[in-house]
């Protein structure tokens, strides 16, 4: 196979693999608490920074892990408790409460560590030979994690308790909790770890990104707009959207240039949005 | 009418003295808040009064300030610029315009998903403006554009953005009076509703938004001569998000508060950015803590108070004008018409046809499909074989405004209204309906407007007399009473009334009964009134209509029906 295409079959499946990672925490909490989380991005943000932070530190790579998700996780569970929990009954209301968290958290983490690009080395250098074509082991090994980590997350949401509490819950608030599922802790715990989820994307991307208090924006964006292609029935639409987005994303800018990807991906959202707002597979 | 000429003097004359106060300085900064101020007061139009929420507004300011900019380079001392600087401030009104007309047609979107695409949207014009050099100078943006010619002074400038602003806050104050405001609070409220009296949502949502565009266009044709210099960064994300927080801070309802918004909030942050540099957490804070807990804004606290000065109700001593050409025909029917959804079948082959006036009531078990043929008529819920004639004509699938245009009313089943607005603006949405022209809707004598039916309903029930009281005060009967006023004053021919009588005293039930009958009679209508009540069914209805598993199971006058055994075989729940 031709080296330079191999490339960008990789490139295109590390895209859509971590972009899954970051949208399967938004779209857990927006299936559950029908909350859009528009602070998700900022979340992947604050991960990043924790590797950054621990690298100041002359710390291992592997400590911003437990960092990032001890700090955001608290972060998580004050802002169910006081942002995410009275605006319940009120979405449009959460999707402007979420969205002045996400400005709060940028322009906290700026006026901490300013605006600049912040660069964080990678843990594993060198490449990995793939069919002729040498492709970066950190990448490779990102993508690897990064379906692991979709696929053994479905795996537990479809067979384990928890799981299928969650699902009646989604099903039905009301019932769920007259037959004892404790719906308010339920809705805690996986606001949390939705936040965590985005968290560890971000300690996991911070080597391969500029680091700066804007990241999150790109991410909550990219990731709205999977929500709205894929449609927010099932892990098919999940995946079906982040690889419409990631893939065209990353195709585009290949033959073109990023401006030109990123356009094409606001277009394509532009038309979801107005044409076909359920997605390609819709919720029933 | 005084009250609004005291207002223009006052603010006029506020803003002429400003200067002289705060110095030259200041009297600057001012000038360029000013302008922003006016883009947001577009936000606060569209969100505080219609309910829909665009966070792309920088794209029209940008798309202005550019449009002014390049014509002011290449015609600065042309006397083209008496149409280049107007069009550049009109020019995002129309493309506002035209993407509300293809956004909402045909669906009624919800907020989130409106707001989501004016986002997209923005940060769509922010990737052209920073790319495409030749025209916007990429990154770099327009520099060196000219003033506007014959102003030299600072202050000049200030009067400049201050006879704009003072233009702008007095025009959006006499919208936000005039019935078009009305319009706009209703839309926010209750679209169906709004729809079932006649208008075009779609359209009334377009130009609110519209009106918004211009709105951000006069600020954005004003920035470029004033600031020299036009950057990619006024399409930017980031200004539309400043936009929505001054709006939402200053109060997204009120006609000042995004004004406010803009100018406290902006200047302060001007000036404090630099020495505090937590001062944008703080105002993020800020913005949260008024979404949870203070949704009216700073100047919700203070405008409501002169608020219901102005908005207590006007004399009615206009009659309003007559109805516009309603179809002679009466009656209505249905011809073998199927509705499923997903899988569950809804209408299975109904037949029922109405060709005079009178009333007649439609009867049935729960799930018989009584609400759903009406849905079915009024284009609620798509028809999937089958016609229904309506009025003379075929209209399957029409839509509601459409249809209560050419004479139908429909009353839900429960009252469906504006809560939040006034007794009388609901009346006045109903009377405005099908008979409004444009310019009625930019007028205050819309207001007083009055018809014989009304004055009529309100001697009936004295309550409806009291317009200045909140509807959503009203008591549930009280609410059914009101929604089916407001059905009857539009005089359809054709009048739907999903269970009336549901929550109503025996005493106002007669009542009701007696107000449809003589409504009917005088407006030689056909009433169809879907009812469980079989005391109130024995007192009106002139013929009865049984629903039985989507299909027509019998009709016929009460006595027949009752001595129906088909019909008894349903209710008691026997195989017929």
């Amino acid at each position: 196979m031709d080296p330079i295409l191999t490339t960008n079959i990789l490139n295109v499946v590390y895209e859509v693999s971590t972009l899954a990672v970051v949208v399967l925490g938004l779209a857990v909490v927006f299936g559950l608490l029908n909350v859009m989380n528009l602070a998700h991005g900022e979340f992947v943000m604050i991960g990043a920074y924790c590797a950054f932070f621990v690298q100041t530190q002359d710390l291992p790579f592997l400590a911003a892990v437990p960092l990032a998700l001890l700090v955001c996780g608290f972060i998580g569970l004050v802002v169910e408790r006081i942002l995410v929990r009275p605006l319940y009954a009120r979405p449009f209301d959460t999707l402007l409460a979420t969205w002045g968290l996400s400005m709060l958290l940028r322009e906290a983490v700026e006026a901490i560590y300013g605006r600049g690009f912040r660069s964080v080395a990678t843990p594993l250098t060198g490449s990995v030979d793939v069919l002729g074509a040498g492709y970066p082991a950190y990448r490779l090994l990102l993508t690897a994690v990064s379906i692991a980590l979709v696929a053994g997350l479905v795996w537990w949401f479809v067979q384990s308790a928890t799981g299928r509490r969650i699902r009646a819950v989604v099903n039905n608030p009301e019932l769920a909790g007259s037959v004892g599922i404790p719906v308010t802790a339920l809705a805690r715990n996986t606001f949390v770890f939705g936040c965590c989820l985005a968290a560890l994307a971000g300690v996991m991307l911070a080597p391969l990104l500029p680091v700066n208090p804007t990241l999150g924006l790109d991410f909550i964006l990219k990731s709205f707009f999977v929500l709205v292609v894929g449609g927010l029935g099932s892990l098919v639409g999940l995946i079906s959207g982040a690889g419409v987005i990631g893939g065209v994303e990353s195709v585009v800018s290949a033959v073109s240039d990023r401006t030109w990807g990123y356009s094409t991906v606001l277009v394509i959202a532009i038309l979801f949005l107005w044409l076909r707002p359920n997605g390609l597979f819709p919720r029933t | 009418m005084a009250s609004f000429l005291v207002h223009s003097a006052a603010l006029v004359a506020a803003l002429a003295v400003l200067p002289q106060l705060v110095g030259e300085f200041w009297a600057y900064t001012l000038a360029l808040y000013f302008l922003y101020a006016i883009a947001a007061m577009g936000i606060g139009l569209c969100w505080g009064q219609a309910g829909i929420l665009p966070l792309g507004q920088s794209m029209f300011f940008g798309l202005a300030a550019y449009l002014s900019g390049l014509s002011l380079i290449h015609f600065g001392d042309s006397w083209l610029l008496l149409v280049l600087l107007p069009a550049s401030a009109l020019a995002p009104g129309l493309l506002a315009y035209g993407i509300g007309v293809l956004v909402f047609r045909g669906r009624t979107l919800t907020g989130p998903f409106f707001a989501m695409i004016t986002l997209a949207l923005t940060l769509l014009a922010f990737q052209i403006a920073n790319s495409w050099n030749d025209v916007t100078g990429g990154f770099n943006g327009l520099k060196n554009i000219p003033g506007l010619p014959g102003l030299s002074d600072f202050t000049d400038l200030y009067y400049i953005s201050a006879s704009a602003l003072a233009v702008c806050v007095l025009g959006v104050a006499w919208l936000r009076r005039a019935p078009a405001g009305v319009l706009w609070r209703a839309v926010a409220e209750n679209e169906q509703r709004v729809r079932f009296c006649g208008f075009a949502v779609q359209n009334v949502k377009a130009v609110v938004f519209g009106i918004s565009g211009v709105l951000a266009g006069i600020g954005g044709a004003l920035y470029a001569p004033q600031q020299n210099l036009v950057t990619p960064q006024l399409c930017g994300f980031i200004l539309s998000a400043d936009l929505v927080i001054w709006a939402a801070v200053g109060g997204r309802a009120t006609l000042y508060g995004p004004v406010v918004g803009a100018v406290l909030i902006g200047i302060l942050t001007a000036d404090l950015r630099d020495e505090i540099s937590w001062w944008e957490v703080i105002l993020a804070a800020i913005f949260i803590v008024v979404v949870l807990y203070f949704r009216q804004g700073l100047m919700g606290f203070v405008e409501p108070r002169f608020e219901r000065l102005w908005r207590r109700a006007a004399a009615r001593d206009i009659e309003s004008p007559a109805r516009p050409g309603a179809p002679d025909d009466t009656g209505f029917a249905l011809d073998d018409v199927h509705v499923r959804v997903d899988r569950v079948r809804i209408l299975e082959g109904l037949d029922l046809a109405v060709d005079r006036p009178g009333v007649y009531c439609l009867i049935g078990p729960n799930g018989a499909g009584k609400t759903s043929c009406f849905n079915a008529m009024t284009g609620e819920l798509p028809v999937r074989s089958g016609r229904i004639r309506i009025l003379g004509r075929e209209r399957t699938g029409a839509a509601a405004d459409v249809l209560s245009r050419i004479g139908v009313g429909r009353k839900f089943q429960a009252p469906s209204l504006f809560p939040d607005l006034t007794v009388a603006e609901n009346f006045n949405v109903g009377l405005w309906g099908g008979r409004a022209r444009l310019a009625d809707l930019v007028r205050m004598r819309s207001h007083r407007w009055s018809s014989a039916i009304l004055r009529e309903a309100q001697a009936r029930f004295p309550f409806l007399a009291e317009e200045d009281r909140r509807a959503g005060d009203l008591s549930h009967g009280q609410r059914q009473i009101l929604e089916l006023v407001m059905v009857l004053i539009a005089e359809p021919r054709l009048i739907l009334l999903d269970e009336p009588s549901a929550g109503l005293s025996q005493a106002e039930s007669r009542e009701v009964v007696e107000a449809i009958r003589w409504v009917g009679s005088r407006l030689q209508a056909c009433t169809v009134i879907v009812e469980h009540d079989m005391t109130f069914v024995r007192e009106i209805a002139d013929r009865i209509f049984v629903l039985h598993q989507g299909r027509l199971l019998a009709s016929g006058t009460v006595a027949e029906i009752q001595a129906d055994e088909r019909v008894r075989a349903v209710y008691v729940g026997a195989s017929a």
